[in-house]
């Protein structure tokens, strides 16, 4: 009987382990896993809201008209959206894609589904949650490997519990035996001793490990790779791809160097798709979509603006020159009298400038912009434009300015699907009117996001608590409503702790991260709390502000919801903001 | 004028049969009819003094013949193209009518359309191997199998042909067979995005 029972559990043992090993959690073989398995059969496509998802959901879309897959896309706004459009159209579904979204949670713990599902999880959101990584039957896993490097081993964080049970079902078979009782109690005494070691370490490990909030590659730059791999890359999904780059830019998601990194592997792939012949004239026809390598300079929506507005309205030049003052103001006509721009020409759009001063602007601004104590990089950033027809020159950070503020769109008669429609119908290039509204809206926002900025640094509203920097957004301004969504609130957050640190004495502010509160709903009494890394660690674009918030919440009994799928952004009443406050204070002191 | 009121009723047909339907215009119909038929008394009364010698009378006749003849065509032509036009609908809403063009039909109209979709749906049945052939879709040939569809208003469940059922809930976005949600478009409660 002894026997048996070893070969049993040496049986299971081998199974297991044979279950893990067989099956992989990661997609290797796109073609293989992934794309074949999907053929012929109804896919559930659940999206979120940013521009870099929906660009890959564009790309996996363009794949699966090539094979007629059969699939539905519902765009998903938060967990509670998750579960929601997956609870309605889960019928019959036995393949779900999430793009975008539920890495970080354990996604069959929270949507409970049928055995036989299978979930694919495309998300550039780390850490990836631990039960999605080790689940290899039911989630595979859509990224590259090499960013799933730090994950803590599976048995580091998950043990098999049958021995366990095992061993007490055999100390009730013989209850008689007193010696052997009392080895079992010394030996069961060492092993809840080890088992304590064992739990103690976990939770360190996974400490260790959830510790910071961070992204991963673009999910569109993925999705297109895995295009690639198929032969089934195209110009415009190319330009999706580059989208969904430049959105993680800009939204201050992956650090500088990664986005050289993926720059350069997208500029392998733009010349390949646009040769041209050697003789120049052999050009395409001119409504086919063109993308072209540039040192683009980095001005927000330079191209559909006045320059002095774009000027003023970018993040890096108008921190250094802090534009928002009097003085940064002259030093702003300064420097573009010295360049030699007529301010005439600075204001008046972009387009109707003069010819050669327009081509000259960057060259001009790299001249001279030592002398004003820019840098290259606060001026010129590699990135990509596109031309499609004659009209429309649209440079790649544009575009996700564009894309952005359409997603974000305030409209009262509209809702947040709608946007999410909008927004899919502008990547799609097909309506120049729909882009001019975009950029218009996008302007809009820019210009908020400044008169915010600079009202907060004008009333000394950004305040240091000690282990970092707080702000509020001031409820019933007219601006303040912009600032209820997530792609603008990151953006306003950074812009602020930039200005900030442009204009304090304090040396330190450099270390300091910021925690900004925006109103989000009057009615309900609700406000966003989000809180951003320091300056001096922009090279990493680590968060820990999900772990300090989750734990202050804790401390305090406080209900806080994190809708989103980013965990520094929650949502908490108003009046329960100062003893979270006090409760984050402590915990990073 | 003779035979002027046939004519207003072409024309009014004419000037609304682009893709509509206009009333059964009884009224009108009648007093053509009510017109021939004072035409054709008097030229009974008259063919008989004709008849009997007074030849000066025939030109007015012949006139008066000639103007019957012409409401006649011009009935004719109201009631063909009318009946043209129900059996386009029938090709492009199937066999239930819109409400409003149902409402427009006179009473010979409605039982001409019952049983031309009875030998319409007959023939279709006879077609094909099984449970026949629906003729009156892919009027033109279709360039893809699926289209990709918006759902505009929240429509609710929908069964598609290998039994699936399907939510179609607002702004969500579907890949779908053609066939299955061509009426669905024409209903409008989907929207084909054309890529």
């Amino acid at each position: 009987m002894q026997a048996d029972e070893i070969e049993a559990r040496l049986l299971r043992k081998t199974f297991t382990l044979f279950d893990f090993k067989g099956l992989e959690m990661l997609i290797k073989d796109f073609k293989r896993d992934f794309y074949d398995t999907l053929q012929r059969q109804r896919v559930l496509v659940l999206v979120a809201f940013d521009v870099d998802a929906l660009c890959a959901c564009k790309v996996l879309q363009y794949l699966f008209h090539c094979d007629q897959v059969v699939y539905t896309v519902v765009p998903v706004d938060g967990l509670q959206g998750l579960e929601q459009a997956y609870l309605e159209n889960a019928e019959g579904i036995k393949h779900v894609v999430l793009i975008n979204c539920g890495a970080t949670v354990d996604i069959v713990e929270l949507l409970q589904p049928e055995e036989h599902v299978r979930f694919y999880i495309c998300d550039s959101h780390r850490p990836v949650d631990i039960h999605n990584f080790y689940n290899a039957v039911q989630v595979k896993l859509l990224m590259r490997e090499d960013e799933l490097s730090t994950i803590p081993s599976y048995d580091e964080v998950f043990r098999d519990d049958d021995e366990e049970s095992n061993q007490s079902g055999e100390e009730s078979d013989d209850p008689d035996s007193g010696y052997k009782k009392k080895r079992f109690d010394d030996e069961s005494i060492l092993r809840r001793q080890e088992r304590r070691r064992w739990n103690e370490e976990r939770v360190r490990i996974l400490f260790d490990y959830t510790k910071f909030t961070s992204y991963g590659t673009s999910v569109a730059l993925v999705m297109f790779e895995s295009a690639w791999k198929l032969s089934k890359d195209t110009n415009s999904l190319l330009w999706l791809a580059i989208v969904g780059v430049t959105d993680q830019y800009v939204h201050f998601k992956t650090p500088r160097d990664k986005y050289m990194e993926d720059i350069i592997a997208l500029q392998s792939h733009v010349s390949r798709h646009n040769q041209r012949g050697s003789d120049g004239e052999s050009l395409l026809s001119v409504n086919c979509l063109r993308i072209s390598f540039e040192e683009e300079l980095h001005l927000n929506l330079y191209r559909h603006w006045t320059l002095f507005d774009s000027i003023c309205h970018s993040m890096p030049i108008a921190c250094k020159l802090r534009l928002w003052t009097l003085k940064g103001q002259k030093r702003l006509h300064e420097f573009l009298a010295e360049m030699g721009l007529p301010i005439v020409q600075c204001k008046q759009q972009f387009s109707a400038m003069d010819m050669t001063l327009r081509s000259e602007v960057k060259a001009r601004m790299q001249e001279y912009m030592n002398k004003y104590g820019l840098e290259n990089q606060d001026i010129v950033l590699p990135s990509f434009s596109m031309q499609f027809g004659y009209r429309n020159l649209l440079c790649a950070t544009d575009y996700v300015l564009a894309c952005a503020a359409t997603l974000e769109s305030l409209d009262a008669s509209s809702i947040q699907t709608d946007n999410f429609l909008l927004a899919s119908d502008i990547l799609q290039r097909s309506n120049p009117e729909k882009t001019d509204t975009a950029l218009e809206a996008a302007r809009v926002q820019l210009r908020s996001l400044v008169s915010q900025v600079q009202s907060s640094l004008d009333m000394h509203q950004i305040i240091s608590a000690g282990p970092f920097l707080y702000v509020f957004v001031q409820e019933g301004t007219a601006d303040s409503r912009f600032f209820s969504q997530p792609l603008s609130l990151i953006r306003l957050a950074r812009f602020t702790l930039q200005a900030h640190c442009s204009v304090t004495r304090n040396k330190k502010a450099h270390s300091l991260p910021l925690v900004l509160g925006a109103p989000l709903s009057l009615d309900e009494g609700t406000c966003l709390i989000i809180g951003i890394p320091p300056l001096d660690t922009d090279d990493e674009r680590k968060n820990f502000f999900g772990k300090a918030f989750e734990q202050a919440a804790d401390s305090t009994n406080m209900t806080v919801k994190c809708n989103g799928f980013d965990s520094f952004i929650i949502e908490m009443r108003v009046e329960d903001r100062s003893k979270f406050f006090d409760a984050l204070i402590s915990i990073l002191q | 004028m003779l035979a002027e009121k046939a004519l207003d009723l072409v024309r009014e047909l004419q000037r609304s049969l682009d893709g509509t339907l206009p009333p059964y215009n009884e009224d009108k119909i009648r007093q053509v009819l009510e017109e021939m038929q004072t035409l054709f008394d008097q030229n009974k009364d008259k063919a008989h003094f004709a008849a009997e010698g007074q030849t000066h009378l025939l030109s007015a006749i012949q006139l008066r013949h000639a103007a019957i003849r012409r409401n006649k065509r011009c009935l004719l032509a109201y009631l063909y193209n009318r009946l043209e036009q129900i059996k386009k609908m029938r090709w492009e809403f199937s066999s239930v009518l819109p409400s409003d063009v149902k409402y427009n039909l006179c009473e010979q109209e409605v039982q001409w359309f019952n049983q031309y979709n009875r030998l319409l749906a007959n023939y279709m049945r006879s077609l094909g191997e099984n449970g026949g052939l629906d003729l009156t879709q892919d009027m033109k040939p279709p360039k893809a199998l699926y289209v990709l569809v918006r759902c505009l208003v929240d429509h609710g469940e929908f069964e598609t042909q290998d039994g699936t059922t399907i939510l179609l809930k607002k702004n969500s976005q579907h890949y779908l067979m053609r066939a299955e949600c061509e009426h669905l478009i024409r209903q409008g409660i989907l929207e084909h995005i054309v890529q």
